[in-house]
């Protein structure tokens, strides 16, 4: 092995690039370009210092990158103490580790820094992809760490043949941890940076934001189902309450807002559950949404670590939402329970809030019905036959000046769910009838024979949920009087032509990609089940359901008879390589007759050959010597001449020796024979 | 004396038994071998082991290197071998101031008939005789070493093969005597075995002096077999068989020459091979079909001694210690 003190031969950098580029890659996807550019420099100037044409750069010049580095990222980030920061730093530093890459501890150190920073991968995303990815990566610096041992082993092919046999050796030991090794909660969070965008339902809806909803097939929930599933006009996933209305943007408003005076009841029990049993249970995935909506049926209740409910039946967390979680969810339908006596003072002030001007011809007809008397059904009987009279459900409908509410209602009349929920709640409120806004998803589409129902972006949803004094909240869902296949079988069903139409490829006109895609999702769905999900508690679970009860004792067993049968395995191959080749039958034999021969006082030297060694026996001990010429021969005809019917002679002479050596007192009796 | 007892049927005779013998068509191997040796022995009295060895140098299509003193016998020996085998014996002594052409043969030109003629030199015979070689310069030597690797001699263009068998049994002085030049090792590489014949016995002596000229007597040999037989029996050598733990044997010693620090070299594998095939022919001669560990070290010094050798010393000790320090059994 060439000393550590040695410079870098080529294949060494090459290899310590190669594992560099493979690390960094994803982050240049995330981190600003001019990091990509200084990996690029130093690689570069590292090329440079090899070819003999550049110093490697000194103290003041590398102090002066180090300041223009930090300097960059201060300028690129506003807030330091978040997580991409601190990844664009690291893979700063790593970068210009390569300024100072001389012998071979420095690369080492810098392959090493590899492994980690091709772990911030994971900070991003945890499906498959990035699982392969990941894996990827380990390899080639794996291979790149292998390529340092010689210039023999920095051949690719036999590099990343170490790597992969080496990778193969540490998996079981890999399962081992994965399986075993206790889970820590996370002792600090450092927040992420939120000003990424968001996805998903937003905390407020104008016209048009759910029409860009519905132009993406990314997935949003995967839900499966412990026991009964709720019929499909039933599969409203409830996420936000919009109550403030300014005449143009539905807002969540205070009081309703968890961060603006709604209440949440975090701690379980906190909040009175209902006393029968919940009608449905269900886990739901939710991919990252960087908000912290959650979206359950109605009225819901969750024991997951970090959810709260609140006090108009949603699920919120109390961090947004950066990477996919998982959440389990009871849920007991409104109908099954005893109605609320009634709305409190503020609550109803709340739900009737109008801005103070605009729309008046809406406000008029609302007026005139309220004049009329009417019960709070049969004014939402008469506005929803009111669209269901002439209007049309479509995905691009026109734009809305500033009484949107009575444009729409009286001179558009075509509109998305957002328009006739709006309009709907905006018309109820004007009647008097205490209403909210309430938007989430619908449907969704169930994968791999019921296994989970996907629901996907353009599954975005928003209906109107009024206040009826004796029967509580009931949900309205005025687009279901206009397109009721909306609610019934999805999207796709209800805007026909116009749906997906602006995605460049219209794919999901393809059966076989829209089956291929949605297997897929059900590989990722399992992998994160299995995979990503694995925490503290399915650990804990694991290991009961392996141990029975999880105890010192029991943990150390499961790691050690693992540890300890491969550690045999491996004493057993040493062993019996260090020995060679097993010793022909005949020569052992052979050999046992030399220990005997050596215990009457003749002992074999080592270079005699047979036949040599039974004429010394002949000559030292007479009285053995027809005996030692018998062995001698058969040995000679077994080892040497290929006899295999000797080896049986040699083994009984010998077994017969044995024999007369336990009946015989003395070896001189042989004599006698 | 039988050693079964009653209901065992193992005797000492049943498994004493030799190994098959070795024949082919009405000869024996057996009875050729012990007739030419006790017809050499009648003249060369006491070198039962030399005079094998050198058959078995024969047998084996290898050529033979005696190293002593004058007047030990060396001639003796070989021409005694070239006239039992029934081959054609030229002798050639070397000097200091011989020429290739004085062993190869030279092109004179024939007025009479205006044309080259060849006039074979001593080289084209079946058993050639070369005395003293290193008393020759290392030209002629290599001359001769040449022909023997090649067993055909190039001159003036024309090659030409020598005949069959083509056997040189080469006999130098001890390196310590002066006026003489030493073969290099390479050379001493084309020789499969290098033999001494060393003084004869008391008894030996004692009937050399009592019997007749031994001149006389080597003229009185007879050819005991053909050039086809002997060509025959060479082809036995290639039949003897040898087993996993003969080879394992062969291995480690040749591996104990590799590795010991006595060998300043180790054995080639072209010596390893020959090495085998001295062994082969050994036991061919012993009318066994199986080559034995004793087969080996019987040949060993003699194949191996001048392969090893180191400062001129004659590598006698160094091949005794080596035998010694290998186990024939595995270990």
């Amino acid at each position: 092995m060439v000393s550590s003190k040695e410079l870098l031969p080529r294949e060494s950098l090459l290899w310590i690039f190669a594992a560099q580029f493979v690390a960094l890659l994803p982050q240049f996807t995330q981190l600003p370009l001019w990091v990509a550019f200084a990996w690029a420099f130093a690689v570069y100037w590292r090329l440079e210092v090899f070819r003999g044409r550049r110093d490697l750069p000194g103290r003041t010049l590398r102090l002066a990158v180090i300041v223009l580095t930090i300097t960059g990222l201060a300028l690129s980030y506003r807030h330091w103490f978040a997580l991409e920061p601190m990844i664009a730093l690291l893979a700063i530093s790593f970068t210009l580790k390569n300024l100072e890459l001389v012998s071979r501890r420095d690369a080492f150190v810098s392959l090493l820094l590899a492994y980690f920073v091709s772990a911030t991968l994971f900070v991003q995303e945890q499906t498959i992809p990035y699982a392969l990815y990941g894996l990827l990566c380990v390899w080639v610096i794996t291979a790149a760490l292998a390529a340092q041992l010689g210039s023999s082993s920095a051949r690719p092919r036999r590099a990343l043949g170490i790597s992969v046999r080496l990778l193969a050796q540490a998996t079981p030991l890999m399962v081992l941890l994965f399986l075993a090794l206790p889970r820590l909660g996370p002792l600090w969070s450092v927040p992420q940076d939120t000003s990424a965008g968001r996805t998903g339902v937003s905390d407020s809806m104008a016209p048009g934001d759910f029409t860009e909803l519905s132009k993406s097939t990314k997935p949003t929930l995967r839900i499966s189902f412990d026991g009964p599933i709720p019929p499909p006009e039933q599969r409203y996933w409830r996420g936000l309450v919009y109550s403030e209305f300014d005449g143009r943007t539905w807002r969540q408003g205070f009081g309703v807002d968890p961060h603006n005076g709604g209440r949440v009841y975090w701690k379980t029990g906190e909040r009175l559950l209902p006393q029968m049993g919940p009608r449905y249970r269900y886990q739901v995935i939710q991919e990252a949404s960087r908000s912290p909506w959650l979206f359950a049926l109605a009225q819901p209740a969750s024991e997951t670590q970090g959810v709260g409910e609140t006090a108009d039946d949603r699920l919120v967390k109390r961090t947004p939402v950066y990477s996919r979680f998982a959440y389990e969810v009871r849920s007991w339908p409104r109908e099954t329970l005893q109605a609320p006596v009634s709305l409190s003072n503020a609550e109803r002030r709340l739900n009737l809030q109008l801005p103070s001007f605009g729309n008046n011809r809406t406000r008029e007809w609302m007026a005139s019905l309220r004049n009329q008397g009417l019960s709070a059904e049969s004014v939402s009987t008469q506005l929803l036959a009111h669209f269901n009279s002439a209007f049309t459900y479509t995905l691009k409908p026109p734009a809305l000046g500033a009484d949107s509410v009575d444009e729409f209602l009286f001179a558009s009349q075509q509109g998305f769910c957002e328009h006739f929920a709006g309009s709907y709640v905006f018309a109820m409120r004007a009647a008097g009838i205490p209403a909210r806004v309430v938007a989430g998803y619908q449907g969704g589409e169930w994968v791999s024979g019921e296994e989970y129902l996907l629901v996907r972006e353009y599954d975005a949803h928003a209906w109107a949920e009024i206040w009826f004094d004796g029967r509580g909240w009931q949900r309205v869902d005025p687009t279901a009087a206009v397109a009721p296949e909306r609610v019934r079988n999805g999207l796709e069903s209800a805007a026909g032509e116009e749906f997906l139409q602006e995605s460049f490829f219209p794919l999901h006109r393809i059966g076989v990609l829209s089956k291929l895609r949605l297997k897929w999702d059900m590989i990722n769905y399992r992998w994160y089940q299995t995979v990503v999900s694995f925490d503290a508690d399915r650990q804990q679970n694991y290991l009961r359901r392996l141990l029975g009860e999880v105890s010192p004792l029991r943990m150390a067993l499961l790691f050690a008879v693992p540890t300890l049968i491969i550690l045999l395995g491996i004493g057993l191959w040493i062993a019996r390589s260090a020995n060679g080749r097993k010793l022909p039958p005949a020569e052992r034999l052979y050999q046992r007759f030399c220990q005997r021969m050596a215990r009457v006082g003749v002992r074999r030297r080592p270079g005699e050959a047979p036949q040599d060694y039974a004429r010394r026996i002949a000559s030292e001990k007479p009285q053995l010597a027809d005996y030692a010429n018998a062995v001698t021969a058969a040995f000679e005809q077994a080892a040497y001449g290929g006899d295999s019917s000797a080896q049986k002679t040699l083994r009984k002479l010998l077994r017969w020796h044995f024999w007369l050596r336990r009946t015989a007192t003395d070896s001189r009796e042989l004599v006698g024979l | 004396m039988s050693l079964a007892s009653a209901g065992k049927r193992v005797t000492i005779q049943s498994c004493a038994c030799g190994l098959k013998k070795l024949s082919s068509n009405g000869f024996t191997v057996q009875k050729i071998v012990s007739a030419i040796v006790s017809d050499i022995g009648s003249v060369l009295l006491g070198k039962e082991r030399q005079v094998k060895l050198s058959l078995a140098c024969l047998l084996s299509k290898g050529h033979l290197l005696i190293e002593d003193l004058p007047g030990m016998g060396k001639t003796t020996l070989a021409h005694a071998l070239a006239q039992v085998l029934g081959l054609s014996y030229k002798r050639v002594q070397f000097t200091s101031d011989m020429l290739p052409a004085d062993i190869l043969g030279v092109s004179i030109f024939d007025r009479e008939s205006s044309q080259f003629h060849f006039h074979e030199g001593p080289v084209f015979s079946q058993v050639l005789l070369a005395d003293e070689i290193n008393r020759s310069s290392p030209k002629t030597q290599s001359a001769l070493l040449e022909a023997m690797e090649e067993r055909q001699v190039s001159i003036d263009g024309e090659t030409r093969a020598l005949p069959q068998p083509f056997f040189v049994i080469a006999t130098q002085n001890p390196l310590q005597q002066s006026g003489t030049f030493a073969l290099p090792e390479s050379q001493l590489d084309r020789f499969l075995m290098r033999i001494s014949l060393g003084y004869p016995s008391r008894e030996a002596e004692r009937a050399l002096y009592l019997g007749a000229d031994p001149r006389q007597q080597l003229a009185v040999l007879k050819a005991r077999i053909n050039v086809a037989t002997l060509s025959k029996m060479q082809s036995l050598v290639g039949q003897v068989k040898t087993s996993d733990s003969l080879l394992d044997y062969l291995e480690r010693l040749v591996l104990q020459t590799r590795q010991s620090p006595d060998c300043a070299v180790g054995l080639s594998p072209r010596g390893a091979l020959a090495l085998l095939r001295a062994a082969k022919a050994w036991t061919l001669i012993h009318n066994r079909s199986h080559v034995l560990p004793e087969d080996i070290q019987a040949v060993f010094p003699a194949v191996a001694g001048h392969r090893l050798q180191r400062d001129g010393s004659h590598g006698e000790q160094l091949v005794e210690r080596l035998l010694r320090q290998v186990d024939v059994i595995a270990a």
